[in-house]
């Protein structure tokens, strides 16, 4: 068995112990799981060792985020492993403790200014709201993509206690506003291009989440149709549903093969912008044929709170929306690719993954 | 992974592949400026230019994959891979010798005799010698085990063959047609049983090959009529009987490589000459997206191909989701700018959108329907 089996075999035991729930503001979260992954040191996974994670590779972190998103976990991982504590890192700030949940948000609205010299890591004041923030009222950190007079800064609020507005997604997944009103924060300036990527990188986990949801639905699916008999046949018997589940299969196996090669382009430290943006765009739009095939192959069972098909299909919907919508991310990618002009799209098209 | 089950390991990334890539497009590009030819869409079924793959042949990308004394080059399927999808992606015009170095060239390293070997081999790799593939009929298509071109043996053990075969692509240019028939009666329990493969020369006598025209007015569909035809014994490809076996195989083959995604790709380079607007930037996000997924599913299967795994299921996959795309790219396209569709357009969008308009209903018929390839995917599903 390879580590990164390894490292999922250890999330989906841990997992088997914790089912998936309807989210609420009374239980927006699953506190229990979040333990459970941090006492394993699952929530440290592919930060290095001396600065307090577990170590392991951006593969292990990336299938635990796979292994959490199928199994509908409601715990704030991909933000934390896949975005926020690399940037943190890549930012040379301080990463808060592994168990501590730390999120991320990309806010055009806050406004840093620097309280020192300025450049470097440093001390810096915020000024507005961030909206739309993964986990707000959950993470007890934030890593806040801001705006400042002299470029895109990188702050790490402390946010514990902090009140959130109330606001989900499709899931019931927080997604409140922080008022960051004049807080002080450790942040660093980074480039536009650190920036871009970073957002990428954003797009890229949901885009993870969104390729182990989308099999994990297929599984369900197949599942179902092989259990569930209807004319006296099992439904996957009848060749309309073998249509059907056949097309969710080839958007499930493109995305997968795509989203794959995005993260290997990201391992290798490519420029990872293009890439991060098709696998997001290919992602999300798997989601309207998968999930609507899904439900249909499922019936009015699927339509239900009791069914566990809601988990994620309703995060689908909206994961492909969040860190960048498909609109957004494919006209970065349409751009990106004409950046040499249009007669060099096909030497564009070869080189993104 | 096994090569039945849906998904493939990723595929390795290839330094070799990369260099003959580069080459292909400092050729292609030479041979553009010069006008040998222009862009089309679709060229691999409708650009047939016999001196075009003569060059190709001479700069050994063709048969690139087989064993040198077949007059081969032993390269990989992925620098093989590189070559086609540059080809295709300009748009070149291959047809000519598509088949015979995609397919047929392949079946006859598999099956075929040493004879006949050497003997086609080293022509097919020189872009001189070109197939068909003769499997559908008037009849029989979708069902291709209901066939009944029939061949019996003579008293001197040759075959003759009477039948029809339809839809030939480009059987007026080329050399041979491996023939699938009925070698013995039609056996209802077992429908798979009593076909065999013939490598049928198109010049025999007794042969007539009558044009079918398409969409586009374009004459590349052709029924080829057999009437009393003598082939050969020899020319009996593999084994007798085992026809079922070797089609399947030869479909793998068919089924798998970019001609399946990327047959709209000129009008997508055309597109990109016009996209402006953000509207457009990401319509054209949007097809790439696709696209770039589809190139990874079938860089795969060259991976896989290179493994010597014969992946038919994967294969299948990617042609249902590739032509459904090729399909897909013109209505984006024609949403999002305002061109009119005409083979006499002034626009070059506009004769693209024509043109891979026509063809469109072809992109997932041929090589196995979709609704076929889906039964197949279904199957990987493990529901039949
Ligand atoms: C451009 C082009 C080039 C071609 N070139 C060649 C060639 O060179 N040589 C050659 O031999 N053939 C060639 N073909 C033929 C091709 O292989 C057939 O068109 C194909 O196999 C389908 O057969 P058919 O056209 O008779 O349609 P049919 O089999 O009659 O099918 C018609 C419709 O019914 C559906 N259908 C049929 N059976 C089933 C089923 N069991 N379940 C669900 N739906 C079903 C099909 O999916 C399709 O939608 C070519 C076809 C095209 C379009």
């Amino acid at each position: 068995m390879s580590d990164v089996d390894l490292v999922v075999e250890t999330v989906r035991d841990i997992l088997t112990k914790h089912e998936p729930f309807v989210l609420s503001t009374e239980r927006p979260w699953d506190a229990g799981l979040w333990s459970a992954l941090a006492e394993a040191g699952l929530t440290g996974v592919g930060l290095p060792e001396e600065a307090g994670g577990s170590g392991g590779e951006l593969a292990d972190a990336v299938a635990i985020v796979g292994a959490l998103a199928a199994g509908a976990a409601a715990v704030p991982v991909a933000e934390q492993l896949l975005v926020a504590a690399p940037a943190v890192l890549a930012a040379d700030l301080d990463l808060p403790a592994p168990e501590e949940p730390l999120s991320f948000a990309v806010a055009g609205a806050v406004t840093a200014e620097p309280r020192d010299d300025g450049d470097g890591p440093g001390s810096w004041m915020l000024t507005g709201t961030a909206t739309d923030v993964a986990w707000a009222g959950v993470a007890q950190h934030l890593a806040v993509l801001a705006t400042s007079p002299v470029g895109p800064v990188l702050a790490l609020v402390h946010v514990a206690g902090r009140q959130a507005t109330h606001a989900a997604n499709l899931a019931g997944e927080p997604r409140g506003s922080l008022v960051l009103q004049g807080v002080t924060a450790p942040g660093a300036l980074l480039t536009e291009a650190q920036a871009e990527q970073l957002r990428a990188r954003y797009a890229l986990a949901r885009a993870v989440q969104l390729s182990a949801a989308l099999q994990q639905v297929l599984a369900w699916t197949v599942h179902h149709a092989g259990e569930r008999e209807q004319f006296g046949r099992p439904l996957g018997k009848f060749q309309a549903i073998q249509m059907e589940l056949a097309e969710m299969a080839g958007e499930v196996t493109a995305v997968a093969a795509l989203v794959d090669a995005a993260v290997q382009a990201v391992e290798r430290g490519e420029s990872l912008v293009l890439a991060c943006a098709a696998a997001k765009v290919r992602a999300g739009a798997a989601v309207e044929v998968v999930a609507r095939l899904a439900h249909q192959v499922h019936g009015a069972i699927g339509f239900t709170q009791e069914h566990r098909l809601h988990h994620l299909t309703r995060r689908c919907w909206s994961w492909r929306d969040e860190a960048g919508t498909e609109t957004a991310w494919a006209a970065v990618l349409g751009a990106g690719l004409l950046a040499d002009g249009p007669d060099a799209l096909w030497p564009a098209l070869t080189r993104v993954v | 992974m096994g090569s039945n089950s849906l998904t493939l390991a990723p595929a390795p990334r290839s330094a070799a592949a990369e260099e003959v890539r580069a080459e292909v497009r400092e050729f292609l590009a030479a041979e553009l400026a010069a006008g040998t030819f222009t862009t089309h869409v679709d060229t691999w079924l409708s650009g047939v230019d016999p001196a075009f793959s003569c060059k190709l042949g001479e700069r050994g990308w063709l048969g690139m994959t087989w064993p040198k004394r077949y007059g081969g080059h032993e390269r990989t399927a992925m620098e093989r891979y590189a070559v086609t999808e540059e080809l295709l992606a300009a748009g070149a015009p291959v047809a000519a010798h598509w088949i015979a170095d995609r397919q047929s060239g392949p079946n006859l390293l598999r099956y075929g005799t040493e004879a006949q070997r050497t003997e086609i081999l080293p022509r097919i790799a020189a872009g001189e010698c070109y197939f068909v593939i003769g499997m559908s009929e008037p009849d029989s298509g979708s069902d291709l085990a209901s066939i009944r071109t029939r061949a019996t043996r003579n008293g001197d053990g040759d075959w003759v063959v009477n039948g029809a075969k339809v839809w030939t692509s480009n059987a007026h240019t080329s050399h041979y047609a491996i023939t699938l028939v009925r070698t013995s009666p039609a056996d209802p329990a077992n429908r798979h049983a009593g076909l065999s493969q013939l490598l049928v020369d198109l010049s025999l006598p007794g042969i007539t090959v009558n044009p079918i025209r398409i969409l586009d007015g374009g004459h590349h569909f052709n029924e080829v009529v057999f009437d009393d035809v003598v082939v050969p014994g020899e020319m009996l490809l593999g084994e007798e009987g085992a026809g079922w076996h070797q089609v399947t195989a030869e479909l793998a083959f068919e089924r798998s490589g970019p001609e399946r995604f990327l047959s709209t790709y000129p009008l997508i380079a055309e597109f990109a000459r016009r996209a402006a607007d953000p509207a457009q930037l990401a319509a054209l996000g949007r097809i790439s997206a696709r696209l770039l997924a589809l190139r990874q599913l079938s860089l795969r299967i060259a991976g896989a191909l290179d493994r010597g795994e014969l992946p038919d299921i994967p294969a299948a996959l990617v042609k249902d989701v590739g032509t459904t795309f090729e399909a897909d790219v013109i209505d984006e396209v024609r949403r999002a700018v305002d061109v009119p569709a005409s083979l006499d357009s002034p626009d070059p969008l506009g004769r693209a959108l024509a043109e891979a308009q026509l063809h469109a209903p072809g992109y997932t018929l041929r090589g196995g329907t979709n609704e076929i390839l889906r039964g197949i995917v279904a199957r990987g599903l493990g529901l039949r």
